[in-house]
């Protein structure tokens, strides 16, 4: 078992291959597409253009759904932040049962299905007219972009030891000013990590935004889900090559900012 | 009373630390769950004719069944396909590791929209895959890869694949080697090694992402809907056109409740019986 036979090595790394490529390429193979210059969604294209960047950025409906979406993203982001890392404090300082019940009730949005938080938060949004709003739609994002901050920061909190804090408070330091010397720096990598993926999880996120947003707000996602439904042009490949390009750019920099901790997933 | 005083105090932080969070998530979560769910028993035919009419109606019941079978395919291919991946994983080393390691993570940070639309492209009546399969001659006319249950298949494994691929590894890399030596020393066989040993200290990663796989394919909307269409509709297409076409809330309510109770149902028996520890949450 430590040494496989040479065949079930070879099987071994070609299934391997065979997945990984399976997981990949299909993904890349939208952005030929949004090149092509035909407007029937052919694959591989017989000729290439950026025509169709073109028609996305001339179309108001499709550029500003754009912005929408990183608006929303960046409000869920800072929202998520503030209360997720506050929760995640507060966590430290409760013990026993209600520590167990807390962490869950702060987890419960990842273990419920996404349509049964979406249709109750939109059945409660249209008895206040919350519907159709950005703060509604970051609002419902906030709440599954709040796992991952509680987790995130939750585990570089424990990176610290309790006596700092209390040589701090000896030393007659207030809690603003533990928490910017003392708690702050131990808690940027964790951070970082939670900020990137807020707003990755609401750039992204369509079920919720489906239900919630307005004739005037729609998010890229949206009118990605849209478009296919209704027209299927190649602008729905331009809008998923965009999608694309960004999170890599957030990936490539969210591994830029972390440490090196993070290189073999638990 | 000054220790008490500073006690109080600090339950007072605690607090005022939690409050936002919880403010909002019972808000945006707990209040409009409750509220959904107690319209299930709002139908003017009795305070449970909703979920009467969910049980009794064959189209409802096969729809639920088929949202069954579907998780059950879905975590089945995907715990069958990770095995090379996360074997190869928890024996590579360097760059070749940190490569093999993004083609597994990058997935996870594209869009499911995205992913999705990518294989309405590929899997099409003149797509790449069946134009492919024609060169080949395996067959001489299109086949029918979208808008049925092939389509959601195959999507759903490629979203959630990654879900159990990286429990499987972080369980295989904590396998002691020297238990596997031992074991070859001993004279078992390949097949007895791996029977006996490799598997069952793998099994914890395996069960975790398998249930997780599950659970997501159990509550899956975006993929089906747009690579099953009406012929392949689950649970969460369900309780969506009830609510879009149909304006039935109270059976909106009631396949939602259906559905969380499953989920949950999975989740305490998974907690109970499998060795799940680490597992679960790993990502």
């Amino acid at each position: 078992m430590s040494k496989l036979p040479l065949s079930l090595r070879i099987a071994a790394n070609a299934g391997c291959s065979l997945v990984l490529a399976f997981l990949v390429l299909p993904i890349l193979s939208v952005v030929p597409i949004s090149l092509n210059k035909s407007s029937f969604i052919a694959m591989p294209p017989k000729a290439y253009s950026g025509v169709w960047y073109g028609r996305f950025f001339a179309d108001p409906e499709w550029h500003s759904s754009l912005v929408h979406s990183l608006e929303i993203a960046a409000i869920t982001t800072v929202l998520a932040l503030i209360i997720g890392t506050l929760a995640a404090i507060g966590l430290r300082r409760v013990n026993g049962r209600l520590r167990v019940g807390l962490t869950a009730l702060f987890l419960a949005p990842m273990i419920v299905p996404v349509i049964v938080t979406a249709v109750a938060f939109y059945r409660s949004a249209l008895d206040i007219g919350l519907n159709g709003t950005i703060i509604g739609m970051s609002l419902g994002h906030t709440i599954l972009a709040l796992p991952f901050v509680v987790i995130n920061v939750g585990i570089s909190l424990r990176t610290i030891d309790p006596n700092w804090i209390s040589a701090a408070e000896g030393l007659g330091a207030g809690p603003f000013v533990i928490f910017r010397t003392v708690v702050l720096p131990h808690i940027v990598p964790g951070l970082t990590g939670a900020a990137v993926f807020s707003f990755v999880t609401s750039f992204d996120e369509v079920v919720i935004a489906v239900f919630m947003a307005g004739y005037g707000n729609k998010t890229l996602p949206v009118k990605i889900w849209e478009s296919i439904r209704l027209e299927f042009t190649p602008v729905i490949a331009v809008a998923a090559t965009m999608m694309i390009a960004i999170a890599i750019v957030l990936f490539a920099l969210s591994h830029s900012i972390t440490p090196k901790a993070d290189e073999a997933p638990q | 009373m000054v220790r008490r005083k500073l006690i109080k105090r600090g339950q007072i932080e605690t607090a005022c630390l939690l409050a936002p969070a919880l403010v909002v998530l019972a808000l945006v979560f707990v209040v409009p769950l409750a509220r959904l769910f107690s319209l299930a028993f709002t139908d003017p035919a009795g305070p449970f004719a909703t979920f009467e009419t969910l049980a009794g109606s064959p189209v409802y019941r096969t729809i639920a069944v088929n949202t069954l079978l579907m998780a059950f395919a879905v975590t089945f291919i995907c715990a069958l396909l990770a095995w090379p991946v996360s074997y190869v994983l928890s024996r590579l080393k360097g760059r070749l590791f940190g490569l093999a390691l993004y083609g597994v993570l990058f997935p996870f940070w594209i869009s499911v929209l995205v992913r999705t639309f990518a294989w309405m492209l590929i899997l099409e009546r003149n797509g790449p895959v069946n134009r492919f399969l024609m060169a080949l001659h395996l067959t001489d006319h299109p086949l029918a890869l979208l808008f049925n249950n092939t389509g959601v298949l195959i999507g759903m494994v490629h979203v959630l694949m990654p879900y159990i691929i990286l429990p499987l590894y972080s369980a295989m890399v904590r396998v002691d080697r020297r238990l596997l030596l031992a074991s070859d020393g001993l004279g078992a066989s390949l097949l007895d090694t791996f029977r006996r040993v490799y598997f069952p200290l793998c099994l914890p990663g395996l069960a975790g992402g398998a249930t997780f796989v599950f659970l997501l394919s159990l509550g899956f909307f975006i993929t089906p809907s747009l690579l099953g269409g009406s012929n392949a509709i689950n649970l969460s297409m369900l309780i969506a056109s009830f609510v879009n076409d149909r304006l039935a809330w109270s059976l909106a309510a009631a396949a939602s409740m259906v559905l969380l109770a499953a989920v949950l149902l999975i989740i305490a028996a998974a907690a109970k019986l499998l060795p799940l520890d680490r597992g679960f949450l790993a990502r």
